[in-house]
Formats: structure tokens, C-alpha cells, sequence
């Protein structure tokens, strides 16, 4: 899925070169265009809101920072979510709170940012879906929803998640045959 | 036409769910869909996670834009810090090199110094930023004559 191809909207490499010569315009497109897709990503690695919140403003710090060294070789937004994959492991690190240890206390993702009205909208189904997927392990989980929310390749998977195409595809199927299983 | 394998199938499901799936690739899909129960579970199953995605609470952009200004405001250099830099590194060049007879050298560690950070001081007070903010383009180029530096090349 490409961002603003066949659109009005500018594509990410037009923006990323306005922005390199000092549009704010462009980076604050850039900004609002991938903070759900950031935001996910550094939610789905810890797992607590408030730090996935500090997670997606220090990854787009860090890629603003090195905007100069995107060479465009990937996506930008692959590019975007591996900084955000990396800066989530480092902050757990920093923190001493991985929680793959601490599931059964981790709350719902899927009920975290929702208001009220929101929350009675979803589905129960919906909601259970989305604890299960959370209570798969990181590569499975990140596998899934890098390919069902974001719409991206195996290949992008595995460069995000630290892995070969195919670990990610096997990541991805297992988790899927994990999720299948929780969900009877 | 080959009819997909399941494999196949649950791979571009996600594609399928998101509309981004041609007319003629959705076609096949479609066709092992209604003939394959697991298939029809997972699509259920994503389409159930999708449409209870996670999104990021509205004030974040907001936050995540004016960190980003900040940042990138303090680390972008007006015209007069370039000045500064080039004067700083000319200076030093000419004062190292000046028992030296031919073509005065940058030094390495000046070289180095503006590729890396061109400022001795993040603090650009201490750096001398403002007083040449301050200076004309005639008052700064007469101050590079001064230096023995200026168009005349008086470093000779």
C-alpha cells in the first residue's frame, strides 16, 4: 500500500525531500500521515500506552534526525516503523519492562485509546480478537498486525521485526493458527 | 486458472480485506473462499482485528510536531552560523599555516570540526553568533580583510 500515489496528496518521497530542505509543512504530514501506524507498532512492542506515546515522539525525533541518511532504499514507511521497532526494544531495555513475562496483566490493546461511545461500538468479538493477538509472542504479534493493519510485505515484516521474509511469513501463520486456536 | 492454495489465500487476505487487491486477482480468491472453510475463519478472524486497530490518541501528533520543530529548530544553523564557521576556520588555517610558504591548508581537525559540528560551543552567544548576526555583508567582509582572509587574498 503506497501513501499518497493515485491521490492528490503528495507521495512520502515528496514530502521526505521537502522536508529535508526545511518544509515543516511536509514533516508535519509526514507526522500525522504515519503516528497511527507508529503508534501501533511501539504499543504493540510495550504494551502500555503512555510509553508507547514517548516511543512514537522519540522514533520520529530519531527519523527527522536522520531524514539526510534515507536513502530511500526501503519504503518510508518501513523505514519509519523499523526506527520505532528499535527505539520500543531500546526503551524496554532502558526500562527493564519487557513484558512477554507479564501478559496476563497487560490490558487490552484494543480497548485502550477508545472512549465510551467508542468502546460500546466494538464488538466483543472484535475486542477478544484483538487479546488474543496481543497475547501472542512479539514476532507473531508484530507479524500480523504489520501485514493486517498496515498492509505490508513479508519482506518489510521481516526488515522491521529483525528477520528473513520467510521467518516473518512463518511468524505470520503460526500466529494466525495460534489466534484460530484461541478464538474457538 | 490454477485455484490458489489455502497458503496463498491467507497470505493476501489482508490485501483482500483492504481493497487493494485488483478485480482480477480478487476474483480467484473469491472463488476458493466459498468453496474452503478455514479460509473463510481466518478472513473473519483478520477482519474482526481489523476493525478494532488500535489508533494513536489525537494529541500526540500535536505533541509529536512541536517536539519535532524544537528539535529541528535547534539544530538547523541560520546563515550567520555558516558565516561564523567559514571566518573561525579560515582563521585558523591561515594561523597554522602562516610559516608555510605556498597555498595555506584547512588543518585536518578544522575539516573534521565543520563536517561534524561547525560551532566550538552549542551556546551561540559564546560562539560569537550574534555580534556577526549583527554585521552587515560590506562590515563582514571588511572584517575578513582584516583577518587577512578577505577577497585580496591576504594570506599571501
Amino acid at each position: 500500500m503506497s501513501h499518497g500515489e493515485g491521490s492528490d496528496a503528495p507521495s512520502d518521497a515528496v514530502l521526505v525531500r521537502r522536508a529535508r530542505e526545511g518544509d515543516e509543512a511536509a514533516l508535519g504530514a509526514l507526522v500525522r500521515r504515519h503516528m497511527d501506524a507508529v503508534y501501533r507498532v511501539a504499543l504493540s512492542i510495550a504494551r502500555d500506552p503512555d510509553l508507547a506515546q514517548d516511543i512514537a515522539q522519540d522514533a520520529f525525533l530519531k527519523a527527522i534526525r536522520a531524514l539526510d541518511g534515507f536513502r530511500g532504499d526501503a519504503a518510508f514507511r518501513t523505514w519509519l516503523l523499523t526506527i520505532t521497532a528499535n527505539a520500543a526494544r531500546g526503551s524496554l531495555r532502558r526500562w527493564g519492562r519487557r513484558r512477554e513475562t507479564d501478559l496476563d496483566s497487560a490490558p487490552p490493546l484494543a480497548t485502550e485509546e477508545k472512549g465510551p461511545d467508542e468502546q460500546a461500538e466494538l464488538s466483543a468479538e472484535s475486542a477478544r480478537a484483538r487479546e488474543a493477538l496481543d497475547a501472542l509472542p512479539e514476532k507473531q504479534r508484530l507479524s500480523i498486525q504489520l501485514r493486517v493493519d498496515e498492509g505490508l510485505s513479508f519482506r518489510e515484516i521481516g526488515d522491521i521485526i529483525g528477520s528473513s521474509e520467510g521467518a516473518a511469513r512463518v511468524n505470520y501463520f503460526h500466529g494466525i493458527r495460534k489466534l484460530r486456536e484461541s478464538m474457538q | 486458472m490454477n485455484e490458489p492454495r489455502c497458503e496463498t489465500v491467507q497470505e493476501r487476505l489482508p490485501d483482500l480485506l483492504a481493497g487493494t487487491v485488483s478485480h482480477d486477482e480478487a476474483r480467484p480468491l473469491h472463488l476458493h473462499l466459498e468453496s474452503c472453510d478455514e479460509c473463510r475463519e481466518v478472513r473473519d478472524l483478520l477482519a474482526l482485528l481489523s476493525s478494532a486497530r488500535p489508533t494513536a490518541p489525537a494529541r500526540l501528533a500535536d505533541r509529536v510536531e512541536t517536539a519535532v520543530r524544537s528539535r529541528r529548530g535547534s539544530v538547523t544553523r541560520p546563515w550567520w552560523g555558516l558565516a561564523a564557521a567559514a571566518v573561525a576556520a579560515l582563521a585558523l588555517g591561515i594561523g597554522v599555516s602562516s610559516d608555510v610558504r605556498g597555498v595555506p591548508e584547512v588543518p585536518a581537525y578544522v575539516a573534521e570540526a565543520e563536517v561534524s559540528s561547525p560551532w566550538l560551543s552549542d551556546d551561540g552567544i559564546i560562539a560569537g553568533a550574534p555580534a556577526l548576526g549583527d554585521l552587515s555583508e560590506e562590515a563582514l567582509m571588511t572584517l575578513l580583510d582584516e583577518m587577512g582572509a578577505g577577497p585580496s587574498g591576504g594570506a599571501a
